[in-house]
């Protein structure tokens, strides 16, 4: 009580600039002090969920492969089918509980396939975890959105449909992605109208999940993308020619070429990609003829496409370009005319003086 | 001077200092929260990411590892064997062996069946001339790696020989010792790939510290605190600076520095501005500065993107002399750097650039040391006149070291609520431990570090990287 005056009374006296360094001092000790106990409880927890999240994976691992892999009679089965569900629609109230069902759902969907993959499918859509999903959806929180769609999609719930749909221009890009990925994923080429109306842009990241989506379907017959190819929306252009790539779609070359004149330089220089992987022969003469109107990165991809189709024919073009300043041009033309015209090249050989920088050259000459 | 003016000018001094460290207390609070912010949201956005898309498409972007090397014999084979391993597919790994005089290159001719093979490099930056020349091997499992001996110009002269040989659209400029996880390429290389409206230029990662603990054939096994006091304090201090710092400065788009022990670039953009600088320590910071202002004065709207995930760890040093050392350098870089670039501070032209990270650089970063030396001088003679107001001085010493501690926990929270990478028993208790003892133990040596950097700096011209030695990763205790 003593010691407690005498603080009292030497605090009252100090000025008050002191008063309050010392009142906050007090008050980051006691700060200090309850993160220090918060921290131990913090990092217990941890250890604790992580391991209640083991117990409980093992043990509706343990459930769920017990009752997929039974070879009693169908009524049996349907009886503990049923007893299995009971036992989810009773402990996913608890969202940890519910996480660590789909969870273990997903893991085994992914590892199993065939019959069981369907029978994991089905277990899902007659418990109430769908449900749940479809709350999801209508939460105002994207997160909780974006989840919703995702778990939806993985469970291949092709009635959420006409709930996804419209969330196609969401404002939040993590939830367009979710709604691009439910409609490719369930309802492959069909699901990629959504291109049509789509107001964002897709990202590189977007279109290369979209595209791998694509890659593993079974029916690989593409419909028809010149409408995308004349997007207004650049990404869904970008995209598109990624498709036409990948799907090698020949029948739209014409419109590839008129592609070259877009104003987006990385939409000229996707098509020449393009054009190159398809080996377009109609499109060397186009591309040549207005060469010098390119950017220098286009130059060099013109070249790259070059290597793939040239003809002796091309020499004259090619021989304009051995003095290119641009390294990758000057390889590519000096390669091509050591292939069409060993004569012409030995000649560049003589005259070596003519070049800047020899050692292009040189390394074409052996290699 | 009569009694009066004195008081006067100390009562100034008083409230010059009293308003820098309010000022330095304030921005690291504000730092802190928006951090928060950051690091809520980067955890939202990618818990729907699916890495494994990318590592089998055939669209994913290439990328070459370049990894500077000398006189790195001791773990070099190992630290190329971590590097082949990574998950991404379009990837290569470019060693540069810069004039090492150790038997570096032998030991990796032998155990990757190198050869040298006639390679045409397309000389866009200027570099230290090949010694032996461009290496491949005849073993296509590591079809991914080429190895360059060139003759030493230091470390950014070889990363600028890397950026000259690399092929691919992206590079990543590693510290060849270091351990990256195997998804590391993948998740550094999405912020490029999922911007639409600014063009990502550069992505920097977090370093965490490796000392102690289990690697496994290239191979984070278990992750261990330190035993050494010095070494639990750096990472107390990497997490503080990491997880708390760069997180915000990222939000705000003002990184400056990316670390040179793991950062992606945007190859086109580093030849663009002329690669690495090769006259100066601090060659990490420089090319962010650099390519900051060129794309500032180009008016194109970029983003220096930051990836919080622990996807690098690395050998801190565990004595005091090389800590020192590495401080020391660090101090010379920033110098160098923020004079290099002294056009940009306090300019309206460079936006955020010029009003902000600049600013805050030169004055919490480039003068925080030597205001804190005056202050400690300044205290002493106060002492010498006795006039020292012990209850104020007391009063003050202990907010401030409350604050620090604070600052300590906060970024222990931030670690154990997102990656929670110390799992162990006891660890944190031990981390508690450090945050008390981090500003006797540590502070004093950086601030040392950082006026012999000064000195060093303006006296000393000729001192360049100083001692770095390391015993190699999994290796520190045996």
């Amino acid at each position: 009580m003593e010691t407690y005056k005498i603080v009292q009374n030497y605090l009252q006296e100090l000025p008050f600039e002191l008063q309050l360094v010392w009142i906050l001092s007090v008050f980051l000790s006691l700060v200090v002090v309850i993160f220090v106990i918060y921290l131990k409880v913090l990092r217990s927890s941890l250890r604790k969920k992580e391991a209640l999240q083991e117990e409980y994976k093992k043990r509706y691992e343990t459930l769920l492969l017990s009752f997929l892999f039974d070879e009693s009679n169908d009524d049996k089965l349907r009886n503990q089918e049923n007893e299995f569900i009971n036992i989810i629609n009773a402990e996913i109230n608890d969202n940890f509980n519910r996480k660590i069902i789909i969870e273990t759902l997903l893991k085994l969907k992914n590892e199993i396939s065939g019959e069981i993959e369907k029978d994991i499918q089905h277990i899902y859509l007659q418990s109430n975890l769908k449900s749940f999903a479809y709350q999801q959806l209508k939460s105002k929180n994207w997160y909780e959105i974006a989840k919703g769609i995702k778990e939806l999609t993985q469970f291949k719930v092709e009635e959420a449909y006409s709930q996804i749909k419209i969330l196609i221009n969401y404002p939040k890009k993590e939830v367009q992605k979710e709604v691009q990925l439910y409609l490719v994923s369930l309802f492959h080429f069909e699901g990629l109208k959504f291109l049509s109306s789509l107001k964002s842009d897709l990202s590189e990241w977007d279109q290369i999940e979209l595209l791998e989506e694509l890659k593993h379907l079974e029916n690989q017959e593409i419909p028809e993308i010149t409408d995308w190819l004349t997007s207004k929306n650049d990404s869904v252009v970008m995209f598109t020619l990624k498709l036409a790539k990948m799907y090698n779609k020949y029948e739209n070359v014409d419109t590839l070429i008129q592609l070259m004149n877009h104003e987006n330089q990385k939409i000229r220089l996707q098509v020449i990609l393009v054009l190159t992987h398809l080996q377009v022969l109609d499109a060397k003469s186009v591309l040549t003829s207005k060469f010098k109107s390119y950017t220098e990165e286009e130059q060099v991809a013109i070249f790259k496409l070059l290597e793939n189709v040239f003809e002796p024919s091309d020499e004259k073009f090619i021989a304009e370009n051995i003095h290119s300043n641009n390294f990758e041009i000057q390889l590519s033309a000096l390669k091509m005319l050591k292939s069409i015209n060993k004569n012409t090249f030995s000649k560049l050989l003589i005259n070596k003086m003519a070049f800047k920088n020899s050692t292009v050259l040189n390394f074409v000459q052996n290699n | 001077m009569n009694t009066t003016t004195l008081n006067g000018i100390i009562q100034v001094i008083h409230y010059l200092f009293f308003g820098y460290a309010f000022l330095a207390i304030s921005s690291y609070i504000i730092l802190s929260i928006i951090s928060a912010f950051e690091t809520i949201e980067y955890f939202k956005k990618n818990s729907f990411v699916n890495y494994k898309k990318i590592l089998s498409s055939d669209a994913a972007p290439s990328i070459s590892i370049i990894a500077p090397a000398y006189n790195e014999s001791l773990n070099i084979v190992e630290n190329v064997r971590s590097l082949l391993s990574n998950h991404y597919v379009n990837y290569d790994v470019i060693i540069i062996n810069d004039g090492s005089k150790d038997d570096s290159l032998e030991k990796l001719i032998e155990a990757y069946d190198l050869v040298n093979i006639d390679y045409l490099i397309n000389q866009q930056i200027s570099t230290q001339p090949l010694r032996k020349g461009v290496y491949k091997s005849t073993n296509p499992a590591f079809e991914k790696l080429i190895v360059v001996d060139k003759e030493n110009g230091g470390k950014a002269d070889a990363l600028n020989t890397g950026l000259n040989i690399s092929n691919s659209k992206y590079v990543a400029c590693i510290d060849v010792d270091c351990l990256l996880l195997e998804d590391a390429l993948q998740k550094m290389v999405k912020p490029f790939l999922e911007a639409t409206e600014k063009r990502v230029v550069a992505t920097g990662g977090v370093i965490r510290i490796a000392n102690s603990s289990i690697i496994k054939d290239g191979k984070l096994m278990d992750v261990n605190l330190p035993t050494k006091l010095i070494e639990k304090a750096q990472i107390l201090e990497y997490l503080r600076s990491f997880l708390l710092g760069r997180m915000a400065w990222s939000r705000l788009n003002g990184l400056l520095v990316i670390s040179g022990a793991f950062g992606m670039f945007d190859k086109q953009i580093a030849i663009e501005v002329g690669g690495y600088d090769t006259s100066t320590v601090g060659e990490d910071m420089e090319i962010i500065v650099r390519v900051r202002r060129y794309l500032e004065e180009k008016k194109v709207n970029y983003k220096v993107a930051y990836i919080p995930d622990p996807l690098c760890w690395t050998e801190a040093p565990d004595n005091y002399k090389i800590f020192i050392s590495q401080r020391n350098r660090w101090t010379r870089g920033t110098i160098e750097v923020l004079r290099k670039h002294r056009k940009i501070a306090f300019n309206p032209n460079y936006r955020n650039l010029g009003l902000l990270s600049y600013p805050y650089w030169l004055i919490f970063e480039r003068f925080a040391p030597i205001i804190e030396v005056i202050g400690i001088i300044y205290f002493g003679i106060l002492i010498a006149l006795s006039e020292v107001k012990w209850d104020y001085a007391l009063a003050f010493f202990i907010l401030a070291y409350l604050f620090t501690i604070l600052l300590s926990l906060g970024a222990i929270f931030s670690e154990e609520l997102t990656y929670h990478q110390y799992k162990k028993k006891k660890t944190g208790l031990k981390l508690i431990i450090i945050s008390l003892l981090e500003p006797f133990v540590l502070h004093p040596f950086i601030l040392y570090a950082a006026v012999r950097g000064n000195l060093d700096y303006f006296f000393n011209k000729k001192k360049k990287w100083g001692e770095m030695t390391r015993k190699g990763l999994g290796k520190a205790n045996n």
